[in-house]
């Protein structure tokens, strides 16, 4: 039986490996936490990927659903593919990740925060869509929540509101609990102040090693996305919390109203940020794993300090590329905007350029260690490149006359989400969940029939989507106009694939849980990795 | 442009995946050699100047597209005919509803509700403009007509539970 574990460290380890593992008991309580969220996340993305399927039915007219039904469901969807599978699964073995550079979770009390308000937005988010028929998109862009056209009630868009108001705070309760685990002890710096310790996890010891000094070598790469999202995310999502009490207040008081443009700056200023709660993350793992079936340290100096410096101060300066399309006569600040972060955005191209090159240089000529795991990594890492690439068509204002809230959108971000950020998620599944479950994964080879179907699979439905958006296709149509209907044809064709892929890999899981855990105890204190 | 958008992409996409390609097939060689058959030091020395070719390339970009901005390419010239359209939940209001080939027409669109856009399709299905209709503002968008036939109107913006319903189906460009 082959197993897919993480590697054994390679020979003279990595600087990471050598951080002293905590002790046994917080091993074992950070293993069940992250487990936990691996399950749950796992459970939502069931729910949310089943109503990805209905959604795409509907439109190739193989089945019928309500109209409002639809677009409530797809808010469903939104939401829940993205934060609550997605982002909550990569917010989850974020610990994991940082146990295992030596920095290990210092208190349970904000991740338990995180975990609980999550389940329960999410909770919220479900009923108020599936059930009470709030179908305003996840971006719910003002007014529309309060002019459902008699769908849904200003009383159901509060709940809503609230709902996802406990999503933000779980975010928030991610970057204080991240924050927390990153400052701490274990980054050694030999002057212990907080301002050294903030220097050293976003990578100021890479540039300035005399002033930013640890005992450590080098501060482990993984830290420095996490640290940065951590900060990122938390000065964006007061922004939208802003906007989800406004909302609230609204729903209570109809007298109230907010000014539309402002309420889409507020949407937006978390709305572009929350992308890279997903992909930071998954940068983070491909920093950790790469280099150990490499065989040797990340290739990556100052160059990708200066990325991550650079992520962490434009992160925040983006937002307005998605409000290109609002120019109204005479609001020339919007204009302004548009035409300052066309640059800002382009800039964010460099810590995914970077952080590829690191990624290649790494492995190339290395003695590389193919299994399913390094195989669903490097799967998402071209995705990376790939769907990339799109992004910086995105961001030119002059193409969105053309491609704005087209499908072309929607295959962009579902080649980025599932191809990128979620193949890193399958990876990071395969290789850690050996250790978190105490066995090895039953069966490599349906780990590459998995890998395969799932690649194939999703390009195929991706294609096809960006391909329609090319040719006009709009953007959140429950109905799509006929001569779009071969292409969404044959991408069910390809989902149908996808879906099939899945199976085997819920397969595998199950049985992966009904065998008897690796013999040696021992197995699943991990040191830089199992050896099963 | 969807066209040209296409190719463009397309071409990065291929030069991407060669390379990584190359990269995936490299590690055919390490195995043979343990991995110890290249030099590091260099790889990472030469990354920062990975990140001078992209900003360079980034930069040529942005100098030739930002410009070309909806904002920029509008001007207060007197245009030949002005169209208001305004959306409502769930159609356009446009008036007038036909304009002839060769004319400059400005677009002034807006709501009366939500957000919603007027996505404007040429007789080949093409979308050729795309214009936000934000409640309480206009935006003003200027096209010249070369094509007579049949223009349609869709909406861009989703606006509620019949925004798929929210087509204008004849706006007529006469010869
Ligand atoms: C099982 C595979 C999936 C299928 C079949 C699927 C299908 C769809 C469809 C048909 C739409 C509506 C597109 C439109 O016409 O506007 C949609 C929207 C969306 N999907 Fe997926 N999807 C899948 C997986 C995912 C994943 C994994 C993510 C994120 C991690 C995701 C995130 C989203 C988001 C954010 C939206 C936009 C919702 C909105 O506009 O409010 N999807 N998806
Ligand atoms: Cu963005
Ligand atoms: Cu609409």
């Amino acid at each position: 039986m082959m197993t897919t574990a993480v590697p054994p460290a390679v020979p003279g380890g990595l600087p990471y490996d050598d951080a002293e593992m905590p002790l046994a008991l917080v091993q074992g309580r950070t293993r069940r936490y992250v487990l936990r969220i691996i399950w749950t996340s796992t459970a939502f993305l069931v729910v949310a990927g089943i109503l990805g399927l209905l959604l795409r039915l509907r439109q190739g007219e193989v089945i019928t659903l309500g109209d409002n039904f639809w677009y409530a469901m797809m808010t469903a969807h939104g939401l829940g593919a993205f934060v609550a599978w997605a982002g909550f699964f990569l917010m989850g073995v974020t610990f994991w990740v940082l146990m295992k550079v030596g920095l290990p979770i210092r208190s349970f009390i904000l991740p338990e925060i995180m975990y609980w308000t999550m389940v329960l937005g999410v909770v919220g988010i479900v009923l108020t869509t599936l059930l009470s028929g709030f179908g305003g998109s996840w971006v719910f862009l003002y007014p529309l929540p309060f002019f459902s056209a008699g769908q849904w009630s200003d009383t159901v868009t509060g709940i809503f509101a609230g709902s996802v108001l406990l999503v933000g705070v779980s975010i928030l309760a991610y970057c204080a609990a991240v924050l927390q685990t990153c400052l701490a002890p274990g980054l050694k710096a030999e002057k212990d102040t907080l301002g050294q310790r903030i220097g050293l996890a976003l990578g100021f010891g890479l540039l300035f090693p005399s002033r930013f000094r640890t005992r450590r070598g080098t501060i482990p790469y993984p830290v420095l996305p996490f640290a940065v999202n951590a900060v990122d995310m938390f000065l964006a999502t007061l922004p939208f919390a802003v906007l989800l009490v406004l909302n609230i207040v609204q729903s209570v008081n109809n007298g109230f109203s907010i000014n539309v443009l402002l309420a889409g700056n507020l949407l937006w200023a978390f709305g572009h940020p929350v992308v890279y709660l997903l992909l930071f993350p998954a940068a983070a793992i491909y920093y950790y794993l790469i280099p150990r079936y490499a065989g040797r340290e990340l290739v990556a100096g100052k160059a990708v300090a200066v990325a991550w410096l650079i992520a962490l101060t434009m992160n925040v300066f983006v937002w307005a590329h998605h409000l290109y399309m609002n120019y109204p006569d005479g609001a020339n600040v919007q204009q302004t905007l548009g035409t300052i972060m066309q640059p800002t955005t382009y800039a964010l191209v460099l810590p995914s350029a970077l952080s590829l090159y690191s990624i290649a240089a790494t492995m190339y000529r290395s003695n590389f260690r193919w299994n399913v795991a390094s195989k669903f990594l490097v799967a998402g890492i071209v995705s990376w490149l790939i769907a990339g690439l799109q992004g910086i068509i995105n961001a030119t204002a002059v193409f969105q006359d053309t491609l704005h809230n087209t499908l072309w959108i929607v295959g962009h971000f579902h080649n980025m989400a599932f191809l990128n950020m979620g193949l890193a998620i399958f990876g990071a599944m395969y290789a850690f969940l050996p250790e978190l479950m105490g066995r090895p994964w039953w069966s490599e080879r349906l780990g590459s029939w998995h890998l395969w179907g799932t690649v194939i699979g999703a390009y195929g439905w991706v294609a096809c989507q960006m391909i329609q958006g090319l040719e006009g296709a709009p953007r959140r149509w429950a109905v799509l106009p006929d001569q779009y209907l071969t292409l969404t044809h044959i991408s069910l064709g390809f989902l149908a694939l996808l879906v099939a892929a899945q199976l085997v890999f819920a397969y595998n899981l199950w049985t992966t849980l009904r065998t008897s855990p690796f013999e040696d105890a021992k197995a699943v204190t991990v040191h830089g990795g199992t050896q099963p | 442009m969807g066209m040209g958008i296409a190719i463009g992409y397309l071409t990065f996409v291929a030069l991407g995946l060669i390379i990584a390609f190359a990269v995936l097939w490299s590690t055919r060689r390490g195995r043979r050699d343990g991995g110890q058959g290249v030099a590091i030091e260099k790889a990472e020395r030469a990354e920062p100047w990975w990140g001078v070719v992209v900003l360079v390339l980034l930069t040529v970009l942005l100098g030739i597209t930002i410009w070309q901005a909806p904002w920029f390419t509008e001007n207060d010239d007197p245009k030949d005919v002005q169209v208001k359209v305004t959306g409502v939940q769930f159609g356009f209001l446009v008036e007038p509803t036909a304009v002839r080939v060769g004319q400059d027409v400005e677009f002034n669109v807006t709501s009366k509700d939500v957000h919603h856009a007027m996505g404007l399709y040429n007789p080949r299905g093409q979308m050729i403009m795309n214009v936000e209709a934000i409640p309480g503002y206009t935006i003003s968008r200027s096209y010249h007509f070369t094509e007579p036939g049949t223009y349609i109107i869709r909406c861009l913006e989703f606006c509620g539970y019949k925004h798929h319903e929210m087509i204008y189906p004849v706006f007529q460009v006469t010869a």
